[in-house]
């Protein structure tokens, strides 16, 4: 293949790969996908790669020297020649990423969520940074710290209720306590004998979603539970309990009412700074 | 593959990819401006003669001439057949993919809330100090135990009295002098020089690329279930022993770049941090790239002893360096 035409195909690669990173950026999709301080990362990533892509796009036909001989003897002088044939660097380069644009849903499938601890116990979670990640709560502080709903239940997130059953003190604080919270619906696929429960999650993301963890609370109803679609968002209130069931403290919310949501703007737990 | 396993992997491997490319774009800038504006001489001028310092000083250089492991080894083969003493060479070789700053700023960013600085300090330890201990070896070794039959004849007829000499220094830490001629004259070229180094900077971006999109697509099936053996990775990953024996295998089968491998690293989140350690200082130090790379410059038998020297040492310092934090109270 001759120069000029290995420049235009890596030159398209590239701009390929621009156009992807600053959709993502731009339509606010890769809220999804990284955590806050790695998107303008991305962005700027995004851009370089247009200048990069345009540039020797531009100067695909144009003669360039680097300005020195490489000595009598050595190998061809030549700072363009790859590893692979173009064509086939190029396909290794943009089928995977076509097919991840096209296939993606900006979220995972109950089965890569069960992989991610959508249905572990809340101690089996051993990551110290999430723990870590709990604001520390006193008995004084709930009230204070949590908005109350015009019918009387304290606002929570989703990360304070599971939490909680890892941490007697929170526990005992909140037992019984009228809480709501908001997440996303699935499927309980374990202990649910009667059918009664489902499961209510939010991702929490180090750095970006290949690294997230599922952060799960059950929901029980005691009666078959209402209809909503599969990762929908709803809210959620009732009453807090942690019963001991197979040996392990479940954070079970004993719920008066469920209603559909809106998405919040970062649909994940972050990271913070 | 299922419409799931599509949306899975879609997931995980687009969120690997937007974190990682910033950093393999970084890298390969300053390595296509290095290939086009730094001649090809600076680097053994930087060196002492003392054999150990030169050593020493090798195994940081990275710091100074960053580059990641797929440009290093045809830049060190055509050092060395300028007369960088072989063991500052490999030294180099092993140490720069690690012991520089975009590697050390991609391993802290990707290890945000997971020990990021412990991480980054103990790799880049590992690393020089690994490739230290080769080239002090490598010094004791005849050379013709180390590189190829050719490269040695031309390093032999380089060093041939009646061989036209512009100018002579003594690499002492080779135990011979090397007298030779640089022939490396740099022409006032203007904006083609810039051409030039875009150019070879997008060529790395697209060699790395490559590698990336592959252990990425890997990574992405293993981190979502979908690939058949990911069960039985995941069985390994608590064994003291076997986690970094697998994740290093691993590192050797994925071919990444040391530029963007922590991002690979830190999803796998099953694992142990001492597996994770080794996964990051055996990859860029041996890979199924590499290994095609090495034998442009090294002899066979050499590669096969390198490669378990390092699998053994890597491995054995990660298991120790991770009870040493982790599981002495």
């Amino acid at each position: 293949m001759n120069p000029k035409t290995r420049r235009i195909l890596f030159s398209i690669a590239i701009l390929c790969w621009s156009a992807v990173l600053l959709y993502f950026y731009s339509s606010g999709r890769i809220n999804k996908y990284l955590a806050p301080d790695f998107r303008p990362i991305a962005f700027a990533g995004g851009l370089g790669l247009a200048v990069l892509g345009l540039f020797n796009l531009l100067t695909a036909g144009q003669k360039a020297d680097c300005g020195h001989d490489h000595g009598e003897g050595e190998e061809e002088h030549d700072h363009e020649s790859g590893d692979l044939h173009p064509v086939s660097a190029l396909l290794l380069m943009m089928v995977p990423v076509a097919l991840s644009v096209a296939w993606t849903k900006d979220e995972y499938s109950a089965a890569a969520l069960g992989r991610k601890g959508l249905y572990d116990a809340p101690s089996a979670i051993t990551t110290p940074f999430l723990a870590s990640a709990m604001p520390a709560l006193t008995l004084e502080e709930v009230e204070k710290s949590h908005r109350k709903t015009a019918d009387g239940f304290l606002e929570f997130s989703l990360m304070e209720l599971f939490f909680s059953s890892g941490d007697r003190e929170m526990q005992t604080l909140l037992d019984g306590l009228k809480v709501e919270t908001e997440g996303r619906w699935m499927d309980e696929k374990v202990r649910n004998p009667h059918g009664t429960r489902k499961r209510l999650y939010r991702l929490f993301i180090t750095c970006c979603a290949a690294d997230s963890r599922a952060i799960p609370i059950v929901l029980e109803f005691g009666k078959e539970p209402p209809e909503f679609p599969e990762n929908g968002w709803v809210k959620v209130a009732g009453t807090m309990r942690f019963p001991l069931e197979e040996g392990i403290i479940q954070p079970v919310l004993l719920v008066e009412r469920v209603v559909a949501a809106e998405p919040p703007y970062e649909e994940s737990f972050m990271r913070k700074k | 593959m299922s419409p799931d396993s599509q949306q899975d992997f879609a997931l995980a491997f687009l969120s690997i990819l937007f974190e990682g490319v910033p950093f393999i774009l970084l890298g390969t800038l300053i390595s296509g401006f290095i290939d086009i504006y730094l001649p090809a001489g600076t680097m053994d001028r930087f060196l002492p003669k003392n054999k150990f310092l030169a050593v020493l000083s090798a195994g940081l250089m990275g710091a100074v001439f960053p580059v990641c492991e797929c440009a290093v080894v045809p830049v060190i083969r055509r050092l060395v057949k300028k007369g960088l003493p072989v063991s500052c060479g490999l030294t180099y070789m092993l140490a720069a993919p690690i012991v520089n700053p975009i590697t050390a700023l991609s391993t802290w960013k990707a290890f945000q809330g997971q020990g990021a600085a412990m991480m980054t300090s103990s790799r880049l330890l590992l690393g020089f100090l690994i490739a230290v201990a080769v080239g002090m070896i490598v010094s004791k070794l005849p050379l013709a135990s180390v590189l190829k039959a050719k490269l040695v004849a031309s390093l032999e007829k380089e060093n041939e009295p009646h061989h036209h000499h512009e100018h002579d220094h003594d690499h002492s830490c080779c135990g011979h002098d090397h007298g030779h001629d640089h022939h490396h004259h740099h022409e006032p070229a203007g904006d083609n020089r810039l051409v030039a180094a875009l150019r070879s900077a997008m060529k790395d971006f697209v060699d790395v690329a490559v590698y990336f999109s592959i252990g990425v697509s890997i990574t992405a099936l293993f981190n979502t279930g979908i690939a058949p053996g990911a069960q039985w990775l995941d069985s390994l990953a608590k064994n003291p022993t076997a986690a970094p024996a697998a994740l290093m295998v691993l590192a050797f089968i994925l071919s990444l770049c040391s530029t963007s491998d922590a991002f690979i690293a830190a999803t796998l989140d099953k694992f142990s941090w001492g597996a994770k350690l080794a996964f990051l200082t055996f990859g860029p130090m041996m890979d199924v790239k590499l290994l095609f790379l090495y034998q442009t410059v090294l002899r066979k038998r050499f590669i096969v002893m390198l490669a378990l020297g390092l699998f053994i040492a890597i491995g054995g310092i990660s298991i120790f360096w991770q009870q040493l934090l982790f599981e002495v109270k």
